[in-house]
């Protein structure tokens, strides 16, 4: 199986760069812990399954770019609260 | 706002966002660009100033982070262009591709995006378009969430003038 590159490292570098500028404030009264970035996670996996794949990619049957895009997002926002802590 | 809207807001942006990388990645190939893609992921940022606040949003853009991206993306634009200028004489050719066949295969390769589509160097123009509408886009909203205190702040500097 051949895996498309374009989007999986480009998504990811877009999501990345703005999942640094992520910041939930420590002070409010609604918390979103590392659980809540997982049922994301999971959200966004059957969201990229229902979109499939771009047209003419045939290598498997998600969304490449919309999953590397939300991973970029979680893995640039875990990053920034490691650099905080 | 409401809780209910403040527990949906965060999560739902995510999903705006990502929709958003998605519609720009996919501008060779499907419906969608780097503007149209730029202004969804704009459209996730807004959604969390709305819901949230100015201060209290969890996806806040520094002035500085706003200056640099608006920046990389106008001149890796210009930049593609003028790369396609120096090599083959047109400006914005598509080195990716060389459809005219004037340049060295191991060149072409460099800018060549990697996806079934002999598309070169438009996705990548479409990421530059992408990254820069979605920081102009957002940076206006940050500016009209801000008027009121500037005008706030204007009104405190008068009447301490009049005194």
């Amino acid at each position: 199986m051949l895996l498309y590159l374009g989007p999986i490292i480009f998504g990811f570098l877009t999501g990345l760069l703005l999942g640094t500028r992520i910041n939930p404030n420590p002070e409010s009264d609604i918390k979103f812990t590392i659980g809540s970035y997982i049922i994301i996670f999971i959200a966004a996996l059957i969201v990229a399954w229902q979109i499939g794949p771009y047209p003419f990619y045939n290598d498997i049957a998600i969304s490449t770019g919309f999953i590397s895009g939300t991973v970029g997002l979680i893995v640039g926002n875990l990053l920034r609260i490691m650099v905080k802590t | 706002m409401s809780p209910i809207l403040k527990l949906f807001a965060f999560p739902v942006s995510f999903i705006i966002i990502s929709l958003g990388i998605l519609t720009i990645l996919g501008g060779h190939i499907t419906p969608g660009g780097g503007f149209q893609g730029g202004a969804m992921v704009a459209g996730g940022v807004i959604l969390c100033i709305i819901v949230y606040g100015i201060n209290n949003s969890p996806i806040k853009f520094s002035h500085d982070f706003i200056a640099i991206i608006e920046s990389v993306g106008a001149l890796g634009f210009v930049l593609l262009g003028t790369i396609g200028l120096v090599f083959s004489g047109f400006y914005l050719y598509n080195v990716g591709t060389d459809f005219y066949g004037i340049l060295s295969p191991a060149f072409v390769s460099m800018f060549h995006y990697p996806d079934p589509t002999n598309t070169g160097i438009v996705p990548y123009l479409n990421i530059f378009i992408g990254l820069k509408v979605l920081v102009g886009l957002s940076a206006v909203v940050i500016a009209f969430s801000q008027f009121e205190r500037i005008k706030n702040d204007d009104s405190d500097t008068s009447v301490e003038r009049n005194k």
